[in-house]
């Protein structure tokens, strides 16, 4: 086989927790005609595991995100999180970095969710301000998001979900505006923190480097309307370090794969 | 190691007081220009460049303050403008923000009322006034509808625009971490206008004044607009002076004022919290 892995049968699936995707499908009823963002996912996401997507753009990668965030609602198929989260919300979104709240500083913002959860305010304050200074944000409390640069906005993102201490974490391209060398150094942050709370997290993103450093498997889709095209393994040793994995031939293999795969999507949705 | 770091802090010590300096110097240039300026209209006025019966120089116009203040008709003249102002400034801005909010939020509200506020907006406003003084009567009612009326209609399109634009990446991220449908008003929405709202006041605040002083003109017997107009009708140029030079100074304590609410509401958006 070209790398590929197929879906475990059926049967198999009853017993393993996880996310699973089923007969996916979203149209947006849009004029002129309606616009088929989604075409059949099929797609299980074992619990504990760290999927990157990958995809051309304009794919319905994103819509696919929303629909897991209870943000949009399918018009066909289903989800099924058989994912045990007693005491914990199921899922939070990691947002682009203009999510971030101008109005409230680090510490609120990184606090917010579980404002929204009616966490006492002690509790609360004491979650939110580790995991900022796990992020390396000390000091930067109670600055307000104008005041940090791309980089430090971004951590606030990610430590407000974190924070949040959901079962799953699903996240939209969060570093895709920040500049090479910030995003590695984010991207190091970001598998520190997960190796210490191994969430399930999908993850999009439009950089192959990003997918392969991150990912336990990497999912590419096709130009839309979005289907699932191909998976790959990336079986990179974990602990990771987002900034010396990019020589390691392993990596170079499975970033070289999921090209060849997404190249042709690239170039379809170009000749469109 | 040690040496490193003192070099370090003189560094960074010369760069403050070179930061100190630049902006001692602003300072002394937004200080300067007005004082120029007045100091040129003295020597122009004093020399016969200007004539100073028309433009009295500022040492007179300081001295017919003084005077009118001794003789008791500048000071309660200033109350009642600066009374009649804040009242116009309430009774504009309340209702026309809070209903710039439903219609934001509520499209049927917005749907039913534009067409209203798109005939009534654009009308001068001060052609509006005989219309007013049939209605309601030559009295105070009529001139704090008259003051109120700009800051209502700016409030009103400000705060409605406001809500329609705010970034809808907000209230996904709200919904997402489970923020209540009601909640959602004060959590986002209001934090996420305010800025705009602030801004909306600030132009609110020069309409009302000028409002403010357009009645004066008009119809009243009191306030510093009466004080301009009727000594300009009696050619005592310095009293209409010097009327002008108070107004002058209660704009811009309001729009001082302005500015520190405006910090004290958003202070994210405070110049100091900008990079």
């Amino acid at each position: 086989m070209d790398g590929r892995e197929r879906e475990p049968p059926e049967s198999h699936l009853q017993s393993v927790a996880g996310i699973k995707i089923r007969g996916l499908m979203k149209s947006f009823d849009v004029r002129p005609q309606p616009v088929h963002a989604l075409d059949r996912i099929d797609l299980f996401v074992t619990e504990g595991e760290f999927l990157c997507i990958v995809g051309p753009s304009g794919c319905g990668k994103t819509t696919l995100l929303r629909i897991l965030a209870g943000l949009e609602t399918p018009s066909e198929g289903t989800v099924d999180f058989s994912i045990n989260h007693s005491g914990r919300p199921l899922q939070s979104m990691v947002f682009q970095e203009q999510g971030v709240f101008p109005w409230l500083t680090a510490l609120d913002n990184a606090a917010f969710g579980l404002t929204a959860r009616g966490v006492d305010k002690s509790a609360r304050v004491e979650r939110a301000r580790a995991m900022l200074h796990k992020l390396g944000l000390n000091g930067f409390e109670h600055s307000y998001p104008r005041q940090l640069s791309g980089g430090m906005r971004q951590r606030v993102n990610l430590a407000r979900a974190f924070a949040n201490d959901p079962a799953i974490l699903l996240m939209d391209e969060p570093l895709g505006s920040l500049d090479e060398q910030t995003k590695m150094l984010v991207q190091d942050d970001l598998l520190k923190l997960w190796e210490e709370t191994r969430k399930t997290v999908i993850f999009i993103t439009h950089s192959l480097d990003e997918a392969v450093v991150l990912g336990d498997r990497v999912a590419v889709m096709s130009h839309r309307p979005g289907r699932i095209k191909a998976l790959f393994p990336v079986n990179l040793a974990r602990p990771r370090n987002a900034l010396e994995l990019r020589n390691n031939p392993e990596f170079i293999e499975v970033r070289r794969r999921v090209w060849e795969a997404l190249r042709e999507e690239v170039l379809w949705s170009r000749e469109e | 190691m040690a040496e490193g770091t003192t070099k370090l802090q003189a560094a960074a010590s010369r760069r403050r007081s070179a930061a100190d300096s630049v902006r001692f110097k602003e300072l002394l240039s937004s200080i300067g220009s007005p004082i120029a300026v007045l100091v040129l209209w003295e020597i122009g006025a004093r020399t016969g460049l200007l004539d100073a019966r028309i433009l009295p120089p500022p040492t007179v116009v300081a001295v017919t303050i003084w005077d009118m203040i001794k003789r008791d008709e500048l000071l309660e003249n200033t109350g009642i403008t600066t009374l009649r102002f804040l009242v116009g400034m309430i009774v504009g801005t309340i209702p026309g923000t809070l209903l710039g909010l439903t219609m934001g939020l509520f499209r049927w509200v917005r749907v039913t009322l534009k067409p209203l506020v798109a005939i009534f907006y654009p009308i001068p406003r001060i052609a509006l006034f005989p219309l007013v003084l049939i209605l309601v009567g030559l009295n105070e009612t009529s001139n704090i509808i008259m003051i109120a009326i700009g800051p209502f209609f700016t409030m009103l399109i400000t705060a409605m625009a406001a809500v329609i634009s705010v970034e809808p990446i907000y209230l996904d991220v709200a919904k997402n971490f489970g923020v209540k449908k009601r909640q959602l008003y004060f959590t986002v929405t209001l934090p996420a206008v305010l800025p705009a709202l602030m801004a909306g006041g600030l132009v609110s605040l020069g309409l009302a004044l000028l409002g403010t002083v357009a009645v004066e003109f008009l119809v009243s017997t009191s306030g510093l607009g009466y004080v301009i107009w009727n000594s300009w009708q009696v050619l005592s140029l310095s009293r209409s002076m010097a009327g002008l030079v108070v107004a002058a100074i209660l704009g811009a304590a309001c729009y001082l004022l302005m500015d520190w609410l405006e910090r004290w509401i958003t202070p994210w958006q405070s110049p100091a919290a900008k990079r």
